[in-house]
């Protein structure tokens, strides 16, 4: 199969990705130090370290829609419950094997996303906020009280199959997905589409203005972040292994995955990584010092503060940090 | 039949002084308060504080309440919303992490248990076999005050008529000698005691409990902007539809998807009608 | 055949007439200057032309055919389109990305596997006088000048042979006037056809072959420049003699 090979690094270094070397270099460096974790730290780390690959998933999902176009999403904690609930009841009540379920899941997030909050991307600014805000709280109103039979009501839907055993095995799995996630939303993002969506967020006339239709980007945004939102939900449900509406369709977890991108820095890659890596550690290391609810009055105040400080987040932090340093030795 | 007349309107009316202001900081600043929200729980705490744990005299307590909510409106403004300067989305962003901080602060002080607050005014009244309190009484009552009280402020005093050229046009009004600053200031705090004061009113009405204020905030969102920005009859109008819809659904059909049709009308009417029932197209 | 065929154009918000009853011709490879005083309702005619505005009634035919009923896009895609009086770029994108996204084709596909030309960005962007250097200079440090000039290499780049250009010199230098005048008279002789309006009469009247004059929506005159101006209506409005 030379041809496969040659015409994926074709396409790849050819078209509008624009790669150079030092691109290969680094991601291999990210995703060796990602996969030699085990080695370095313990389990309880690594428990922790599953958890934030997945918010990091959620926070790239949310940033390829609302970071890049500026369409605030509120509504992407019902993106991921769509995902999860559909596994959790395709395997559950109806005995499909997780291979089915989960691209099925997928499939039914991009769809109920489609549905559901394709007409309101045509409305701007706080109405699109204010929608998704609104299908959120109806998701977590409906999903108890429609065919309890199936969603388990309140108390959710528990003993889901399991995809792995031990700690070391999940950390893989999250790991290796949200590596595929985060370098499949790379290369997307490094095309001429990453560059009209970008532009869409600065301003959308000018786009439409420049011949291209946004309402076709703006949904093909939309159907990736639902994808991945979907993905990223089917995984930690079984990562889980229990899942409850309040797990979901919650106003915390808006919370978590919006803060981590605006923390870690939006419109990157890396940002939406770095900023679910530093909330979740933060809170873990919060944890010896203030065992109970302080810390998450704690962990909100410091996100608020690192958002007044710099709204482009950590990374343009670093980025400043860098030129000052080098500034200094020239 | 009666019961649910009169049930809805005491609904509408505690939903009518909750969105009144929401509606004041949204026409000005077109800014998506999502810590408008913790107005509300913060006044309902603020009162079960001062009147149940700590024993002083309702109204102090209902002053008090109203009292932390304008100065929460305040320190918003001068914290939040002036350095950020007004960006929209950044506004939107950090008064949603403002509202999930004072959540963990509510916790934080009084626990994670939802909290049943005495009746403000106790007793029962039965009209024609519908049983209503006088706490619901008073409380729609003490909405339609605030309402109106609101209402003469605006159109009458010469601060609320600033208020309202600042809600139209910044620059212009600032042209015409109105410091926006100031108004802006004037209307943060009102905005908060006014959410407060609901707050007290929609915690005795249901519970307190740590999450209680992200329902009355879409609800107050959407009936300012499904009744169009800036009109305070539409607002009362739209108060109205909602408070009788989530009644009429829970008496005919099941408690349980009381709120569901509310955010089913939300959603429909943004998606097809952005401007609201009762608003004008705006360029 | 002509470009553009504007037929009984009208265009009401609420209570006031912005469009009143206007038809002219744009022929081929012409270029015309639309003339008139502030508020006249020059860019309201440009917006109805590319579909931002929906007109209230008329018909705005191009190239022979109808497209009122076509979306922004679309109309791009069939060869025409305009600057803004107020640029408009993408602030956080480099000169180079701001036209990138005028030559993208409207297509999913294309965007995302299609090559980056950049030897045609560069010709665009070289063609209204940016130096190699400021290409990868993001936009929001550019002056007004280079905004305007940035404006128009976008427009360019939507591959459209039918130009709208609304007040292109604009907060321009004696220098780049004559630079973008040059880069129009060139694009005249390669068969552009353009539809102008500016403040600058001195420096649009070489570039335009004739001219219409409008006021309050309504057309005044259409014929050469120098009757257009010569027209009693059109001095007692735009130049202010009675």
């Amino acid at each position: 199969m030379p041809g496969l090979a040659q015409t994926l690094f074709i396409t790849a270094s050819g078209a509008g990705m624009n790669l150079r070397p030092h691109h290969f270099i680094l991601w291999a460096l990210f995703i060796a130090g990602m996969l030699l974790m085990p080695e370095l730290v313990g389990r309880g780390t690594l428990r922790t370290m599953v958890f934030a690959c997945y918010l990091a998933i959620f926070a790239i999902s949310w940033d390829i829609l609302s970071g890049r176009t500026g369409y605030i999403s509120f509504g992407h904690p019902f993106l991921v419950g769509i995902g999860a609930y559909t596994t959790a009841i395709l395997t559950r009540r109806y005995g499909f094997p997780v291979e089915a379920s989960i691209p099925i899941a997928v499939l039914v997030t991009m769809f109920g996303g489609l549905i559901v909050l394709l007409p309101a991307l045509r409305i701007k600014g706080s109405y699109f906020a204010l929608v998704t805000l609104a299908v959120m709280e109806l998701m977590y109103q409906l999903v108890p009280v429609v065919r309890p039979d199936l969603t388990g009501g309140t108390r959710g839907i528990s003993r889901l199959p399991a995809l792995t055993r031990g700690a070391e095995n999940g950390y893989y799995l999250a790991v290796c997905l949200m590596l595929a996630v985060a370098l499949f939303a790379w290369l997307l993002m490094r095309t001429r589409l990453g560059t009209a969506l970008w532009a869409i967020g600065q301003n959308e006339e000018s786009v439409r203005g420049s011949g291209l239709s946004t309402t076709r980007l703006k949904s093909f945004a939309f159907l990736v972040s639902a994808a991945i939102a979907g993905l990223g939900g089917a995984f930690y449900a079984h990562y889980l292994g229990t899942i409850t509406p309040r797990a979901f369709f919650d106003i915390n977890v808006l919370f978590q995955i919006i803060v981590a991108v605006l923390i870690g820095g939006a419109g990157t890659i890396l940002g939406p990584i770095i900023g679910a890596f530093f909330m979740v550690f933060l809170l873990e290391w919060l944890r010896p010092f203030l065992p109970g609810q302080e810390r998450f009055f704690v962990y909100g105040a410091i996100a608020l503060l690192i958002y007044m400080y710099q709204p482009k987040g950590i990374m343009a932090i670093i980025e400043s940090g860098i030129t000052r340093l080098r500034g200094a030795r020239t | 039949m009666l019961q649910i007349i009169i049930q809805g309107l005491l609904l509408s009316g505690l939903y009518a002084l909750i969105a009144m202001g929401f509606m004041l900081i949204f026409s000005i600043g077109r800014t998506l308060n999502l810590a408008y929200g913790a107005y509300i729980m913060v006044g309902g705490y603020i009162y079960f504080w001062l009147s149940q744990q700590l024993g002083l005299p309702k109204l102090i307590g209902f002053a008090g309440a109203v009292a932390v909510g304008a100065i929460m409106g305040l320190l918003k403004h001068r914290l939040i919303v002036k350095p950020l300067k007004g960006d929209p989305v950044a506004v939107e962003i950090s008064t949603l992490i403002l509202a999930v901080i004072m959540q963990s602060a509510v916790v934080l002080v009084f626990g994670d248990a939802s909290k049943i607050l005495l009746p403000i005014i106790p007793g029962v009244v039965t009209i024609s076999g519908a049983q209503v309190t006088y706490n619901i009484v008073a409380a729609t009552l003490m909405s339609w005050v605030i309402i109106l009280a609101l209402y003469a402020f605006i159109r009458g005093t010469h601060t609320g008529r600033a208020m309202q050229a600042v809600s139209m046009d910044q620059k212009g009004a600032a042209i015409s000698g109105v410091d926006p600053d100031r108004i802006n200031m004037i209307t943060w705090a009102i905005s908060g005691g006014l959410g407060a004061a609901g707050g007290v009113f929609f915690a005795s009405y249901t519970q307190l409990s740590p999450g209680m204020w992200v329902a009355p905030v879409i609800i107050s969102v959407a009936i300012v902007i499904v009744g169009g920005i800036g009109s305070i009859i539409g607002t009362l109008i739209v108060a109205h539809i909602i408070g009788f819809l989530e009644i009429i659904v829970v008496a005919v059909w099941a408690p349980e998807l009381r709120g569901v049709f509310t955010m089913l009308l939300i959603i429909g009417v943004l998606i097809m009608r952005p401007q609201g029932l009762f608003g004008r197209e705006e360029h | 055949m002509n470009a553009l065929e504007i037929r009984n154009l009208v265009k009401r918000f609420g209570g006031l007439t912005a469009t009143n009853d206007l038809s002219f011709d744009l022929a081929q490879g012409e270029s015309l200057g639309l003339i008139g005083p502030n508020g006249a309702g020059k860019t309201t005619v440009f917006s109805q032309i590319m579909g931002e505005l929906k007109q209230t009634s008329g018909t705005i035919t191009f190239m022979g055919r109808e497209i009122s009923g076509l979306s922004t896009p679309d109309r791009i895609a069939r060869g025409i389109s305009r600057t803004y009086q107020v640029p408009r770029p993408f602030t956080d994108l480099s000169v180079r990305e701001n036209i990138r996204v005028g030559l993208m084709p409207d297509s999913l596909r294309a965007m995302i596997f299609g090559t980056v030309d950049r030897a045609r960005e560069d010709e665009i962007a070289h063609s209204v006088g940016f130096a190699t250097t400021d290409l990868d200079r993001p936009a929001s440090e550019l002056a007004m000048g280079d905004l305007r000039k940035l404006e128009f290499a976008r427009t360019l780049a939507t591959g459209a042979k039918v130009l709208l250009l609304d007040e292109v010199f604009a907060g321009l230098t004696t220098g780049e006037i004559a630079m973008i005048a040059e880069l129009i008279q060139d694009l005249r002789g390669r068969g552009f056809t353009f539809l102008m309006v500016s403040h600058d009469l001195p420096a649009m009247e070489p570039l335009i072959d004739r001219a219409i004059a409008i006021e309050r929506g309504t057309l005044l005159a259409d014929g050469s420049f120098k009757d257009v101006l010569a027209n009693a209506e059109v001095r007692a409005s735009y130049l202010g003699e009675a």
